[in-house]
């Protein structure tokens, strides 16, 4: 199935397939016998569904061919039909680079979207798209001697992956690794964690807020002083740290203050600073108006008043709903910084309306 | 003294023998957006499933199609394989393509259905069709001088536009422009009489000049060179088989979209009639200006659901699939403004789009000569 462009006869016969598929690509008519034909995105194939808890499912996923290997802590745009129409989110991959098939390790969060869709109703078989693998949550080249990654919840997914490849790749470091969960029924990839701890490169560690610790797992959760407490020289090192906005936020605070090393992480949701004050969103082209709430993304608002925006990721990543603001007032929901705008493109997932705002929609 | 009274509710629509006031065409209009808003609410599943099964199944007539042609040494086989790969390039042309350019399915996400990249199986370049009848056309629907689909720059079917003796021929050429239907809407864009009379720059034209020249050059290497090339000494077979799936495409095409507008009783409108029109006068111009065909379900697919005509014009971002569901409710709401619904079977309203043609290739002062005369010699 893997189709070798690079010599010159199979470039001349690709040659030949679009000029006689024209105006569409060979891949449209190879759908029909394997959906995940594309010469346009890379489409993945649902594999198998792994049950990691009944919120939580690993998804194996095998790509199409162009599927370009990740680097490890990276995540993908997941998209998905829900009623019809292709929702996305963010995901990191929980595989290790070079690992067949690619997965993502998504937890429902109850919103009804992509992750609870996947959680519940997802099926081996089914079809996803996949953006390419993107992000620098990944370990710098020359690998450093010790590192300390710090994960929480689902956070638990790209250093998984950072983790897993960095022990396969024959590193001599050491890496200590604290990971911060609810209770034992909540966590994910518990098996291969347990797998990967028996490796001696690696110290793991389990904290629970909420579960009575058994064998070498701690209680407790983190707080200005568990890092410097618990870990020997924590503040000299290298930083991994992924995991829910309150979480990195005490991390990055602890690191600002005492951090001597770089620090590396993810956000895993849209931060919102409070948001706009709202206000009268009109929309030029379609020629309706919307009273946007504090807080509301100009998306979510034009989703309310009817409209369907292009978009993606919902979190400033992707930039697919990007959309030019004919003039208007509006704050970044992210940094919280608040902008004149006059003709300019914004992501419409990541700015809140600060007054009047004009859209091109 | 006089006071002047001031009419807050003026009759802004007189035509047909109806009158509507300001507040009336605004009460339509009204209840037109309510079918919409349901209808694009309630859009889901089973819509997305609807078009992707079209997809596959064009597609996989237009690769069976393509197929027997390669067999054609038995006519039997360039027979089926030529009507499959017209019936396909039909579905592509009109149920599909025309109708993911304008935006029906955008709300699906699916690149591959994207009214901004999706290019169709015709020499005309999607961003040329898009300007010249998603934005012309649908905007500006019916009003001589403003769109160009009335007589596509060549044919005469309005009283409004000036007559000159080429006319005359009309009711000959109108069916050479029916058999290179495509190639008419390739060139469309192009307003060639902008050009003469100096209303668009050469260097514009010549730009879009290339682009449709690129893909008219793909479209005949694909269908005249490489796949008749392909079957070898069949070569003549395969290209009369694809010449003829194009020109039965033509055809077709011609067919359902002169019986669109062009019927006896569609309304023609003027510039002026479109000064400071509203939402509800525009609603009202599109019901007016376009006419319906009457026919089964695969009638429908087939002609694109363009034979719900005016559904089309009053939603034309709504997937079409849903436009047959809409069509006897857009049809009540006529009925009780007074409203002409246009519709008929394809031979009676063809037969009234003929009627015009050869009418209109005569001057204004001939055709109301023939309707006194008419008119005297009618019995008492």
């Amino acid at each position: 199935m893997h189709l070798d462009s690079s010599s010159p006869r199979n470039g001349l016969m690709r040659r030949l397939g679009r000029a006689l598929a024209s105006p569409f690509d060979p891949e449209d008519y190879l759908a029909l016998f394997d959906a995940r034909y594309s010469s346009r995105e890379i489409l993945a194939r649902v594999a198998r569904v792994r049950r990691e808890s009944d919120q939580a499912v690993t998804l194996e996923l095998e790509p199409n061919r162009l599927w370009k290997p990740h680097r490890a802590g990276q995540h993908v745009l997941l998209g998905v039909d829900i009623d019809g129409a292709r929702q996305q989110r963010c995901f990191s991959l929980s595989s290790a680079p070079g690992e067949w098939p690619v997965t993502v390790t998504v937890k429902a969060n109850g919103g009804g979207g992509v992750s609870d869709h996947l959680v519940h109703r997802c099926r081996a078989g089914d079809l996803v798209s996949l953006s390419a693998p993107a992000g620098d949550f990944v370990i710098p080249e020359p690998a450093p001697e010790r590192i300390l990654l710090l994960s929480a919840g689902s956070g638990v997914t790209p250093v998984h992956s950072i983790v897993k490849s960095w022990l396969s790749s024959g590193q001599t470091g050491r890496l200590i690794w604290v990971h911060f969960e609810r209770n034992y029924s909540s966590l994910l990839l518990g098996e291969s964690l347990r797998e990967l701890a028996l490796d001696d490169r690696l110290d793991f560690r389990l904290v629970l807020s909420a579960d009575t610790p058994r064998g070498g797992d701690f209680s407790g959760r983190l707080d200005e002083h568990w890092l410097t407490q618990q870990v020997q020289d924590a503040a000299a090192l290298p930083l991994f740290v992924c995991g829910p906005q309150g979480f990195l936020d005490t991390v990055i605070d602890w690191h600002g203050r005492h951090g001597q090393g770089p620090l590396f992480h993810e956000r895993f949701q849209q931060a919102t600073s409070g948001g706009g004050e709202g206000g009268r969103v009109r929309f030029a082209r379609s020629g309706g108006e919307t009273e946007a709430a504090a807080g509301q993304s100009l998306l979510e608002a034009a989703e309310a008043a009817g409209l369907r925006p292009r978009h993606g990721c919902r979190m400033g990543i992707c930039h697919t709903c990007k959309c030019r603001v004919a003039r208007g007032r509006v704050r970044d929901l992210q940094s919280g910084e608040h902008r004149e705008l006059n003709n300019q493109e914004i992501r419409i997932c990541m700015h809140g309306a600060d007054g009047d705002v004009e859209l091109d929609l | 003294m006089n006071a002047k009274v001031e009419n807050l509710d003026p009759v802004i629509f007189e035509r047909q023998g109806v009158r509507l006031t300001r507040s009336q065409v605004e009460a339509f209009g009204r209840e037109i957006e309510a079918l919409r808003d349901e209808v694009m609410s309630d859009l889901g599943e089973q819509d997305a499933r609807y078009i992707r099964r079209l997809v596959k199944t064009q597609k996989s007539m237009e690769l069976a199609g393509r197929g027997l042609l390669f067999l054609s040494v038995l006519p039997p086989a360039w027979l089926a394989g030529t009507a499959l790969l017209s019936v396909s390039k039909i579905l592509e042309n009109m149920e599909i393509g025309h109708n993911v350019m304008h935006a029906q399915w955008d709300w699906l996400n699916d690149p591959a259905l994207d009214s901004s990249t999706y290019d169709w199986d015709n020499t005309c370049p999607a961003e040329q069709w898009k300007h010249s009848h998603n934005y012309m056309h649908h905007t500006f629907t019916n009003v001589v001088g403003k769109d160009r689909d009335v007589g596509y720059g060549i044919l005469r079917l309005s009283e409004d536009q000036p007559w000159n003796p080429l006319y005359l021929a009309q009711p000959a050429y109108n069916w050479a422009l029916a058999a290179l239907f495509q190639w008419g809407v390739a060139f469309h864009d192009l307003e060639y009489e902008k050009l003469l009379k100096g209303e668009k720059s050469f260097a514009e034209y010549r730009v879009q000049r290339r682009k449709i020249m690129k893909k008219v050059r793909k479209q005949v290497l694909k269908d005249y060179l490489l796949f008749p090339a392909l079957a070898g000494p069949f070569f003549p077979l395969v290209f009369a088989g694809n010449l003829s799936a194009n020109l039965t495409r033509n055809l077709w095409a011609y067919l359902i979209i002169f019986c669109g507008h062009f019927t006896e009783h569609a309304e023609m409108f003027s510039e002026a009639d479109i000064e400071n029109e509203s939402r509800g006068q525009w609603y009202l111009r599109q019901l007016l200006g376009s006419s319906n065909l009457e026919g089964g379900p695969l009638f429908h697919i087939m002609s694109g659901n363009l034979s719900h005509q005016i559904e089309h014009h009053l939603f034309p971002d709504m997937p079409s699939n849903r436009y047959k569901e809409l069509a006897p409710r857009v049809r009540e709401i006529a009925d009780r403004y007074g409203l002409h619904y246009n519709t008929g079977r394809l031979g009676q309203q063809f037969g009234t789009v003929l009627k015009r043609i050869n009418r209109m290739a005569l001057p204004n002062r001939v055709l109301r000569g023939l309707s006194r005369r008419r008119a005297n010699s009618a019995p008492m």
